[in-house]
């Protein structure tokens, strides 16, 4: 017994001894490939030992058992602080009872001698089936290895069992390799880009490069059963073994580092990394900071994870496993696009079972090289959810050079990239252009922040990621969710829906961080200095760039509001200051929603989002209220008045003569261009008191008329919109200091009159002028008109009408809501009209199939009493009830 | 020791962490809350649909400070949450038996 015990103590020191010598190698730049072989040898050194003591002590242990080296160990891949995998193999004339504390025996001496055993004892049979409840123990034999005991029986396990195992259920351990794969990476938010990556179970860790050994060679099984040829994947790839020694070598020094096996890489391990300059070769920066080393581990995860997802596509076909959906493989909601993935061919690719395939060199020309082609297929995928094929991958990344050549920028560009970020799967689409470096080449300003590691309490991601995953918040309030933040990402998806120009939403998520590449103190500003550059190649016009570069730059001022008393005017006000039209804030609203979101992913809680929206809605409400009392003063020296003045030289009197009393909503809602061009229709009423500027555009249309203010103005306007069909999507109408207005109608064409008939557009202009001069009865033109046919209301809308004394100091506000249908401006108008009342300013907006009418009027140039109130409320319900019929 | 429990405007968040730490009270758990007392809820209209916050938006911070402490910390809250106005929030202190840390099951104040 003495004799024993001392054996498996000096074989214990020995293997201590090693554990030493192993540790000093690897200090002394062994690699890592190599050290975790050293470990599997010298652990099987130990094992076999203790083993064959075992043996001596009980002799029932050496017949018909065999030690298996399964998993990591099976595979001669031991971390220094992993556990081991250890398989009891049993044969069946062995009774369990009669071994088991002999079993145990020998694995406490190997816990006693510093080894975390993980020991699983099975019957030979019991290894045939595959359990999917328990599909790692099969993986884990797909890498066993014989250590000692009953040779013949391991022989039968290595050359029978498994190989049939895999022949019979490839397809199903396939199935939940892919499954539990999917819920992994889930696990980890479908990113590899953590600021703190855990190594081993983020996606492009270690496990996935076992993934990627398993999916070989069940794809080597698979093919041989279809008789077809064998696609490798990924292990004869040089990008890939680099990232698996890179990866080995980071695991063995945290678990140096750490002296357990803790995989997780956290900020003080990134920093003992990148001064020890752990894994990287070749030229590097005189001192590596951890910024620069974490780049380096992205870049060698990336390779990875692409090696797997690519792996992943290239046997899905062929799984019969239909339970793959909803388990987010690649990214949320990834399967179910596949749902609507249909094959297409496009002009230089094509869409086969969910991938692009690029169209082969014709007559030298390689649809690789061509940018409308690559920027088309980046479409398609954040259109429909499908991914990059491996070869396609590959072409475009070699084309990059001569991409760059033919690149145009400008509009054409602008078309392209609104495509994609519009995309559903956008975020997919981005994440791949950015992997292949076609998104640093189309937004060169987005280099600063690859994989970027900003250090901080509460962010998950890498300032790219946190972009990314901000955008797929965005499009995720497209679809119906579940769970607790339901109800808020239903009514913030309704603010979403009613965004004029979504595609700015986006452009906006894309650049906002951007600045944060470069340490200037001030990343918000640093982003619209590096959006405007953005902005000027795509020639966005002066509006758009305004509403994106005003959004970056008070990006963090709704998230700052929260901090404050949201129910506090002073707050509402101090905040609506920030976000100068309605369109502005809805926009920063769903960012700040997306953006808290895609800090972290228990950052957006139904609290925060409670407050958001109600922040949002009282803005919302203060801006509709306050439109009349905050006017454009007669100050030369203003801002507005300088922006609009420097478009037109040696008139600035006139411009300040021209803005005065206007509502400032007004001249935040136009570009200085724009207001130019009013200002100089009003230098043209000598000619012609009624001035119309059309711009025509496929969805909606807008029509703005300048002209001396005047009763029943505005009706008629709508009234001879009506005439021709035109549905009235939002209107306001604004007048300044001299009684000049400006109304302004935005309008879809009911009857695609003027899509079809581009010479109708004159014919059109002409009619509402001469109904306007009074030239054309309005009334006759109504008579002729054709009437929609009314559909049946989807939503009922209950009709409101509330009246707000306190929003205005000299007007009454009415508020209308009610269910949108043609002739209801009018038919509001005309009724203000005729109860007296003069509109001094109109906001009209349609929200789905809800009309939402804001009118500012006075009567005899006052507010209304209680009894006009009374009675103008009931003239307008009955008003609304007749044009209804 | 004895625990304190304040619920304040999350308005007042920054402020009161601030007058606690400068007192020397560093540790303490925030959760997001919801509530109301005498200050109750109201309505609000937005294109008019009506939302009713019955329960305010509150946040909780809870503390563990050694007996001595209590009267510092709690004035520091005071001091940091009070505007005047209904809604300011609440104060409550109860006696702890026992604290213990996790990582080294150390126990008694020295947990703290």
């Amino acid at each position: 017994m003495q004799k024993n015990e001392s054996k498996g103590g000096g074989l214990r020191e020995v293997y201590q001894r090693r554990m030493l010598e192993i540790r000093g190698a690897f200090e002394a730049g062994a690699p890592g490939v190599a050290t975790v072989a050293a470990r599997a040898a010298a652990v099987d050194d130990l094992v076999r030992g203790l083993w064959a003591k075992g043996v001596e002590q009980e002799s029932r242990l050496g017949l018909g058992i065999a030690l298996v080296a399964v998993g990591g160990y099976g595979r001669e891949q031991l971390f220094p602080y992993s556990d081991v995998d250890l398989l009891f193999l049993l044969d069946g004339k062995v009774v369990e009872k009669d071994v088991k504390d002999a079993i145990r025996r020998v694995s406490q001496e190997m816990w006693d001698g510093g080894m975390r055993v993980s020991p699983a004892t099975r019957r030979l049979a019991e290894c045939e089936k595959f359990d999917g409840d328990n599909a790692e123990f099969t993986l884990s034999l797909m890498d066993q290895r014989f250590l000692a005991g009953d040779r013949a029986m391991y022989d039968k396990l290595a050359r029978q069992i498994v190989p049939k195992l895999l022949q019979k259920e490839h397809k199903a351990i396939l199935g939940r390799l892919v499954e539990l794969t999917g819920a992994r990476h889930a696990k980890y938010g479908d990113t590899l880009f953590h600021l703190e990556p855990n190594i081993k179970d983020c996606p492009g860790g270690l496990r996935d490069v076992h993934v990627c050994g398993w999916l070989s060679r069940l794809e080597r099984i698979a093919a041989a059963a279809q008789k077809r040829a064998f696609v490798e994947i990924a292990e004869d790839d040089k990008e890939f073994l680099q990232a698996v020694e890179f990866l080995s070598l980071v695991r063995c020094f945290l678990h140096y580092k750490n002296e357990r096996d803790d995989n997780t890489l956290a900020w003080q391990a990134q920093d003992a990394a990148a001064e020890a300059e752990i894994g990287l070769v070749g030229r590097r920066p005189k001192k590596v900071d951890a910024a620069y080393w974490m780049r380096s581990y992205f870049r060698h995860a990336r390779s990875v994870e692409r090696s797997v997802t690519q792996g992943i596509e290239h046997v899905r076909p062929a799984l019969k496993v239909s339970k793959l959906a909803g388990l987010g493989l690649v990214r949320s909601g990834g399967t179910k696009a596949r749902g609507r993935l249909v094959d297409a061919a496009h002009q230089g690719f094509k869409v086969e079972q969910g991938r692009v395939v690029l169209e082969d060199s014709a007559d030298g020309d390689d649809p690789a090289n061509d940018p409308d082609v690559v920027l088309q297929v980046f479409a398609t995928m954040a259109g429909t959810g499908c991914t990059l094929g491996r070869e396609a991958e590959d072409r475009v990344s070699e084309a990059l050079p001569l991409l760059s050549a033919h690149l145009e920028e400008g509009p054409a560009l602008w078309h392209h990239l609104k495509g994609i970020l519009t995309g559903e799967y956008a975020g997919r689409a981005l994440r791949t252009m950015h992997a292949l470096g076609l998104l640093e080449l189309l937004i060169p300003e987005f280099h600063g922040i690859d994989a970027l590691v900003i250090r901080d309490a509460y962010h998950r991601y890498t300032v790219d990621e946190h972009t990314f995953v901000l955008i797929d918040t965005l499009h995720g309030l497209e679809t119906l969710q579940s769970g607790g933040m339901a109800e808020w990402a239903q009514r913030f998806g309704s603010v979403l829906r009613e965004l004029p120009h979504p595609e700015l939403l986006y452009l906006l998520a894309l650049l906002h961080d951007t600045g944060k590449g470069r340490e200037t103190g001030n990343h918000a500003l640093e982003s619209v200095r590096m959006a405007k550059s953005v902005l000027g190649r795509l020639e966005l016009d002066s509006y758009e760039s305004g509403l994106v570069l005003g959004s970056i730059e008070h990006h963090l001022e709704m998230s700052a509001a929260l901090r404050r008393d949201i129910f506090d005017a002073e707050t509402v006000r101090a905040f609506a200051g920030k976000v100068p039209t309605p369109e502005a804030l809805k926009m920063l609203s769903l960012f700040t929603y997306a953006d808290i979101n895609a800090v972290h992913p228990d950052a957006l809680t139904p609290w925060k989002a409670e407050n958001l929206w109600r922040l949002y809605i009282a803005t919302a409400n203060y801006l509709d209220r306050s439109v009349d009392d905050e006017r454009v003063g007669a100050r030369a020296e203003s801002e507005l008045v300088h922006r609009v003045s420097a478009l037109l030289p040696g008139q600035k009197a006139n411009v300040v003569l021209y803005l005065e009393g206007f509502p400032e909503r007004y001249v935040r809602t136009r570009t200085p261009e724009q207001i130019r061009q009013h200002f100089k229709m009003t230098t043209q009423f000598g000619v012609d008191s009624v001035q119309l500027e059309f711009r025509y555009a496929p969805g909606v249309s807008e029509l703005t008329l300048v002209t001396q203010d005047r009763a029943v103005l505005f009706a008629t306007m709508a009234g001879a919109l009506a005439a021709w069909g035109m549905n009235i999507v939002t209107a306001d109408a604004f007048s300044n200091r001299q009684g000049v207005v400006v109304d302004s109608f935005r309008f879809t064409d009911s009857f695609k009159t003027l899509e079809m008939n581009a010479s109708e557009h004159g014919a059109f202009v002409a009619s509402v002028h001469n109904v306007m001069t009074g030239k054309v009865s309005l009334e006759k033109l109504l008579s002729g008109r054709r009437r929609a046919r009314r559909k049946a209301p989807k939503v009922v809308v209950e009709t409101r009408v509330d009246f707000d004394d306190a929003a205005s100091s000299h007007s009454t506000l009415v508020e209308v809501i009610a269910q949108d249908v043609p002739g209801l401006l009018r038919a509001l108008s005309l009724t203000l009209s005729a109860q007296g009342c003069n509109i001094e300013v109109a906001l009209v907006d349609t929200e789905g199939e809800t009309a939402i009418d804001v009118f500012y009027v006075t009567r005899e140039g006052a507010k209304l009493d209680e009894e006009e109130r009374r009675t103008l409320k009931q003239a307008l319900l009955v008003a609304m009830e007749e044009n209804a019929r | 020791m004895q625990k304190i429990e304040a619920v304040i405007q999350p308005s007042k968040l920054d402020a009161v962490k601030d007058a606690l730490v400068e007192i020397g009270v560093e540790g303490m758990t925030i959760l997001e809350a919801r509530g109301h007392g005498r200050q109750k809820g109201h309505t609000e209209f937005y294109r008019g649909r009506e939302y009713s916050v019955d329960l305010l938006p509150k946040v909780k911070l809870e503390l563990v400070v050694k007996d001595e402490m209590v009267e510092q910390a709690v004035q520091a809250i005071i001091t940091a949450a009070r505007t005047g106005t209904i809604g300011d929030g609440k104060i409550f202190v109860s006696k702890i038996d026992e604290a213990i840390r996790i990582r080294n099951d150390e126990r008694g104040e020295i947990a703290l």
